[in-house]
């Protein structure tokens, strides 16, 4: 792999990671902040929960970047997968508890 | 640091890394879309007015659904194609996906029938 088109998928991927982890993250603490009102603690525990996972897998974005430029052969430990997508399920619980609870 | 889950990073070898990344960044459209179908049951049911409440709830109840589906698939699709890389065996097919497109276009159809009625 040489280093320029390795670097670009690199630098690609890193911004996909980040782009989608704030998203999550906003949109976990947006659920919280009204939801809660309507479907009460469960939505709280659920969002802020969800928003902890999505706030992680951003956080892990750094050690993802500092470990793919020493050993670019191994891009992920697949923890930041798993984070991001049990982050997405809390949201999507939350999101579940409002609309049937309206 | 050890490598999860195990059913796919214990076996076969290190891909091209570019195929890996491609495999990560397509595992975060799908959640990106997961995330898009949220938004869309909740703001059916938050804004959209002129439908009758009880349609209108279930096709709501159906895009959240439907997210929480594209979610999980998101994430075995991922493991699994990873798996696939690494062994050097057929990636794996669109399974859920195309649950969830149909899903996505008969909530569609409710909601404009719902807005039409």
């Amino acid at each position: 792999m040489s280093r320029d088109r390795g670097g670009l998928a690199l630098e690609r991927t890193l911004l996909a990671w980040r782009r989608t982890a704030l998203g999550l993250a906003v949109l976990s603490a947006a659920a919280v902040r009204f939801a809660a009102p309507q479907v009460g603690w469960p939505a709280v525990f659920l969002g802020v929960a969800g928003l902890g996972l999505a706030v992680a897998a951003y956080a892990l974005t750094d050690v993802r970047r500092r470990r793919l430029h020493r050993d670019p052969r191994r891009p992920t430990t697949g923890r930041a997968e798993a984070a991001l997508a049990g982050a997405a399920v809390l949201l999507g619980l939350v999101a579940l508890g409002y609309v049937l609870s309206g | 640091m050890r490598r999860t889950p195990g059913w796919v990073f214990g076996t076969g070898s290190e891909p091209d890394p570019r195929f890996s990344l491609a495999n990560e960044r397509t595992f975060l459209a799908w959640i990106r879309t997961a995330v898009a179908l949220f938004a869309a049951g909740v703001a059916l049911e938050a804004l959209g007015q002129p439908i009758e409440p009880r349609l209108r709830t279930a096709v709501s109840a159906l895009f959240v659904a439907l997210g929480l589906l594209t979610s999980v698939q998101a994430w075995l699709g991922w493991a699994r194609t990873e798996r696939a890389l690494r062994r050097g065996s057929p990636l794996p097919g669109p399974t859920l996906s195309v649950v969830v497109a149909a899903g996505v276009a008969v909530g569609a159809v409710l909601t404009a029938i719902g807005l039409w009625a």
